[in-house]
């Protein structure tokens, strides 16, 4: 091989020296001329391609050589560029160079050219540049008609950010051509009659789909296009590393970026690869990881480059690791928990390991809701174990145990989690108890509060509450009750005996210890002063003066809902030192009063109130007003009253009262204020300033006057401003005299009524019979004894009937009427029998004589309803009725002649039926029915009336025409 | 092999409805025996104008679709880009026989069922995201496929026309983007002016 080197050096020697020798004779130095031998152009995408040989190389030689190509535009002239590089030639290789021109090969043409120089070190000799080669032409022809606009290059791609030259050449009739991106006109630059240029700089992405560039001429109208394609940029992955859980293989993932693939296949998406220097090996990876198998068990250093690549640019990056250094272990497996006690748990586990060689670290979390409460690192090989300490009974846990390489830390394995429970253990805590003593019929009612015991003090679920009342003076008497859970409160009647009592909280497992509260005989509720203190929104400060020192504790109590039936009592246990305390709560409100009781919890001796203090966090206004009430109403002044007023569950402190009084003269006298209320209307103010005094009485009013009044209640802050004013009215001054004298009046004015009433048939018959009895009227008698001695009884004989009533009376009636007069048989003329109701049918159905009575009222009123129709309408209605001749006569007399006449003409009497049947003596019924026989059966007695007597005693005429048919009947 | 690549497959494909064909058909006698491959529908007519009817209902959108898909400047320069202003366009004399103007027909829409098929291959490549104008041109196609068979028919039942020679418009395979965006857009500018006349003629 050295020989074989050698020999090859001794031969380039010998050709140099050759060459040297020629060009020393002919006084030139060695020149190697690269020879062009093909220069061709593509135009997706633009390129050219130069083919450039070296002949003069000797036979299998090989020289490192400098190259360099110039290359001019439209003329050779015009040098654009001159490109240098350093390539190593061989004897009869054809060498390619690739260049891209920046003005499409479409538009305008290249030249190029190239020379050499000899550049390696076997070349001992001087060298210098060749001549150059001849100009190449690279070029696109494209027929150009002289109507054609074309554009180039077609559809190009481009990076974004980059720039790129965009031409149109257009044939000779096409002069004013111009060019647009999507809208956006760009300007050209005209290179020369028939090719523009146009530079689009920076470009940047539109979309996948490619931006649309075209030109057009204003003068044929002519247009073509390009659709340029720009792709985003290549990003370099980030995040780039390799790590294993197995040794067997090794995972790399990266972030790749943004997504380069263009549409319409103009550049798919980027493509990763994945290259190992040391194995020479590559992998085709997907976008964002790769599975790289590790094959050679005795390799331990990866040297990793990925590669990411798509039309238009190449980016890679690259990592170098040890194997052990990159260990990802798997997460630990059998893990397993042992619970020893209500406090201590055993957890072990494996773990993916080497062997034995290998040390892990693990790492041990334990969880409680969610929280790590207890973390510890631990060293294994193949497995691990640890000791939960302190842990809470009756508490769910979830330990955790991770790994990672001890020796080369690369990154946490996953979580091995497993999840277990400490069993329930007794409370561990006596309960926070108080209570509230009343006294009832004897008896004292104690209810007990506790405060449930928190979650780790219970140790388990409550089942039930314990509660021993120990009766200190009768041990015989104790009661023992138990209160399931989740109560936290129970009552009890006790007697007035001292009493022990012990409370404990129960679980499954045992009791807690006991609490203990001592009632004595003395109720410890002494009176005391009731202290007013002032709270902020963050609660209240709460102090004492402590009564004696052996104090066990101190107790502040209150309640929560104040206003409520329910008090919600809470307290607040302190210690014996303590002689002041901040009581905050949420549920404190603005303008509700809160009453605080401290009591001394004693060495020995009863409960013993301390103070009691009550304030608001803020007081209101009072909300409500007070119901007032007035009384003692006289005509210059009445009272008002709110006794019901409950000042202490208003929103503040009530400092007093004010009455507002409204009147219309406006006057306020003494200790009234005139104020300017809200609604600018003036009225009379009084300021009650003593809280307690809830009745005032209003005095100066005048009489007969209209006030209007009103109370308010005010604290701190203001007054009420819901109240409402009332209206009261004073009296007359002399209304209450006239009351005292005619009340009593009135009433004995109507006791007299009533009496007069109650014996008016005794009176009258006493006084005034209808049939005058000379033997029983006992005061006409000594009247008519004095005007006539002689005549004592009434001669039938001298009375001249003028009217005459019939009754239908049947056999062995008695009484025709029995209305509330009285008639008696006895007194009427028997007539021949008349049938009844039920043979009416017959030719002579009923006899019936109207009778009437002069009656002016009954005239005057049209509604009476027993005002006939003309009498000779009566008449034919009786039809073959034979009356009595003397009656015909009677009627035949003045009385048809009064009928027949108009009845307003008669004024002063009319007469009035009497006629008590619906059947005939109804108005209505006589004029419809006048065909039909009259069903009457009865008849009525009339009589003429004085006007003034006629309708009070109506019901009193059959009595009176009793009277009047005895007169005349029967001469 | 070439032969058959470059010659048959597209004749197959032509015989068969499926995109990417351009070649002409082969003309044959005009009393050549009349042969469909299914029976044809009662009412020919009636379908026919029916199918006229829709094609030139949707022309319109599909044309707004196509040229709205392309990107400025096609929007703004219709009548530079998208003018009907294609030469090897099938005539349609409106004033022929009914015999005709279904020959004429059936020669519109062989040539515009090809076009649309390239249109739709090239559309699906340049602009795979706009899945509306995707479906509007498969929609028209089909349409066309479907009256393209009942012309068919009416011509070998009424006149006994089996056969009509046919033109297609040039290939867009191996022009550029922006050339098969125009190309397209002054096809279907052509259709919706075409199909107008036609669908009134019937």
């Amino acid at each position: 091989m050295a020989f074989s080197v050698v020999l090859q050096k001794a031969f380039l020697l010998a050709l140099l020296s050759l060459r040297a020798y020629q060009n020393e004779v002919f006084d030139e130095p060695i020149q190697l001329v690269p020879e062009v031998q093909n220069v061709s152009t593509s135009s997706k995408p633009q390129q050219v391609n130069l083919q450039w040989t070296v002949p003069n190389l000797a036979h299998h030689q090989e020289l490192k050589m400098m190259l360099q190509i110039e290359i001019s535009r439209i003329k050779t002239s015009n040098v654009i560029q001159v490109v240098n590089y350093t390539t190593t030639v061989k004897w009869n290789q054809v060498m390619h160079w690739n260049w891209k021109p920046d003005i499409p090969l479409e538009c305008v043409k290249y030249f190029l050219r190239i020379r050499g120089m000899v550049d390696d070190d076997k070349f001992l000799l001087q060298s210098s540049w060749s001549n150059w080669s001849s100009w190449q032409e690279a070029h696109i022809p494209v027929s150009l008609e002289p109507n054609t606009v074309l554009v180039f290059p077609e559809d190009p791609l481009v990076e974004e950010g980059s720039n790129i030259t965009i031409c149109s050449v257009y044939g000779r009739n096409q002069h004013n051509v111009s060019c647009y991106l999507q809208e956006k006109p760009i300007p050209g630059e005209q290179l020369d009659s028939h090719v523009s240029i146009f530079n689009l700089n920076n470009v940047v992405f539109f979309r996948d789909t490619g931006t649309n560039f075209f030109c057009n001429s204003i003068d044929t109208k002519l247009e073509d296009g390009i659709v340029l394609f720009v792709s985003k940029v290549l990003e370099e992955p980030k995040n780039f590393s390799c790590e294993t859980q197995d040794f067997k293989t090794l995972n790399c993932i990266w972030e790749p970026g943004v997504d380069t693939a263009l549409a319409w296949k103009q550049q798919p998406p980027q493509n990763y690869t994945l290259f190992e220097s040391f194995s020479g090996r590559r992998k085709l990876c997907n976008k964002s990881s790769c599975d790289w198998q590790i094959t050679d068990d005795s390799q331990e250093i990866y040297n990793f480059t990925l590669i990411a690549k798509n039309y238009l640019r190449t980016r890679s990056v690259s990592v170098s690791f040890h194997l052990t250094h990159r260990v990802y272990l798997k997460a630990p497996h059998n893990v397993s928990l042992e619970i020893i006690n209500t406090t201590k748990a055993h957890m072990t586990w494996k773990v993916h390991s080497r062997g034995n060689d290998y040390t892990l670290l693990c790492q041990i979390e334990l969880l409680c809701e969610k929280e790590v409460i207890h973390e510890h690192n631990v060293s294994v090989h193949m497995s691990g174990d640890y000791l939960f300490n302190d842990l809470d009974p009756d508490t769910e846990y979830k330990a955790s145990v991770r790994c990672a390489d001890a020796t080369h830390f690369w990154k946490w394995s996953n979580w091995a989690e497993k999840t277990f429970s400490t069993p329930e253990a007794a409370p561990s805590e006596a309960l926070d108890v108080w209570r509230i003593v009343r006294s009832k019929n004897g008896s004292r009612i104690v209810t007990l509060f506790w405060k449930p015991l928190s979650k780790s003090r219970a140790n388990g679920k409550i089942l039930f509450y314990n509660i021993v009342a120990e009766n200190q003076d009768k041990p015989a008497k104790s009661k023992h009750c138990s209160i399931p859970a989740p109560a936290s409160d129970t009552q009890l009647t006790l007697d007035q005996s001292s009493y022990k009592l012990h409370i404990t909280a129960n679980n499954s497992v045992g009791m807690s210890p006991e609490t203990i509260l001592v009632l004595s005989r003395e109720s410890g509720n002494q009176e005391v002063v009731e202290k007013r203190i002032n709270g902020t929104k963050d609660g209240f400060l709460i102090s004492w003066e402590p009564r004696s020192r052996d104090v066990i504790s101190y107790i502040v109590d209150w309640c929560a809902h104040s206003q409520n039936q329910l008090c919600d009592l809470q307290w607040k246990n302190l210690g014996p030192n303590t002689t002041s305390t901040i009581i905050s709560s949420d549920a404190f409100k603005p303008g509700v009063r809160y009453n605080f009781r401290i009591f001394e919890i004693p060495v020995q001796g009863p409960v013993y109130l301390v103070e009691k203090q009550t304030g608001y966090t803020q007081e209101l206004a009072p909300l409500e007003s007070p119901e007032v009430l007035t009384s003692n109403l006289t005509s210059h002044s009445f009272t008002l009253s709110w006794q019901g007023y409950a000042s202490q569950f208003q929103a503040g402190f009530i400092q007093g009262y004010r009455v507002y009084l409204k009147s219309k003269e406006m006057h306020c006298h003494s200790g009234w204020d005139k104020v300017l209320l809200s609604d600018n209307s003036v009225c009379c103010n009084y300021d009650i300033k003593d809280p307690k005094q809830k009745i005032f009485t209003v005095e100066n009013l005048r009489p007969e006057s209209d006030y209007e009044f009103s109370v308010r209640s005010y604290t701190s802050v203001g007054e009420n401003q819901n109240a409402t004013f009332m209206m009261v009215t004073t009296p007359d001054e002399h209304s209450h005299m006239l009351l005292k004298t005619m009340l009593p009046m009135s009433l004995c004015v109507l006791l007299i009524m009533v009496v007069c009433y109650w014996k008016s048939q005794w009176v009258k018959e006493t006084c005034y019979p209808d049939i005058p009895n000379p033997s029983k009227s006992s005061i006409l008698s000594p009247i008519k004894y004095m005007q006539n001695p002689h005549l004592t009884i009434m001669n039938v004989k001298d009375c001249i009937p003028d009217v005459l009533e019939v009754i239908n009376k049947a056999e062995g009636t008695k009484t025709l009427y029995t209305g509330a007069g009285k008639l008696h048989a006895e007194n009427v003329t028997k007539l021949p029998p008349v049938p009844t109701e039920k043979d009416s049918c017959g030719p002579v159905p009923c006899i019936f004589f109207e009778n009437f009575t002069y009656d002016q009222l009954a005239f005057d009123s049209d509604s009476h309803g027993h005002v006939p129709g003309p009498l000779k309408d009566i008449l034919c209605q009786l039809g073959p009725l034979t009356p009595p001749k003397n009656l015909l006569n009677v009627l035949g007399n003045s009385n048809m002649k009064s009928l027949t006449g108009s009845p307003t003409e008669e004024t002063s009497l009319i007469y009035v039926s009497q006629l008590a049947s619906p059947t005939c003596g109804d108005k209505d019924s006589l004029t419809t029915n006048l065909p039909r026989p009259v069903h009457c059966s009865e008849y009525k007695m009339q009589m003429a009336v004085p006007p003034s007597l006629a309708s009070p005693a109506l019901s009193k005429n059959s009595d009176l025409s009793s009277m009047i048919l005895l007169g005349k009947g029967e001469p | 092999m070439k032969v058959l690549a470059a010659g048959v497959v597209p004749l197959l494909l032509v015989l068969h409805w499926k995109h990417g064909a351009a070649s002409p058909l082969p003309i044959t006698p005009v009393n050549a025996t009349c042969a469909t491959r299914h029976p044809c529908h009662g009412n020919l007519m009636n379908q026919i104008k029916n199918q006229l009817a829709q094609l030139n209902g949707s022309a319109n959108a599909l044309f707004i679709s196509y040229y709205t898909a392309q990107g400025e400047p096609f929007p703004n320069n219709l009548d530079k880009l998208c003018g009907p202003n294609m030469t090897d366009f099938p005539p349609f004399h409106a004033n022929g026989t009914e015999k005709a103007k279904l020959v004429e027909l059936y020669r519109l829409v062989a040539y515009l069922g090809a076009s649309l098929g390239n249109v739709t291959r090239d559309q699906k490549i340049l602009n795979p995201n706009a899945l509306s104008l995707h479906s509007k041109l498969n929609a028209t196609t089909d349409t066309m496929r479907g009256l393209l068979s009942n012309v068919l028919c009416r011509l070998c039942n009424k006149y006994h026309v089996g056969h009509v020679d046919v033109t297609y418009g040039p290939d867009t395979a191996g022009k550029d983007a922006f050339q098969k965006k125009k190309l397209g857009c002054q096809l279907l500018g052509t259709y919706k002016q075409v199909i107008s006349l036609v669908a009134q003629a019937f």
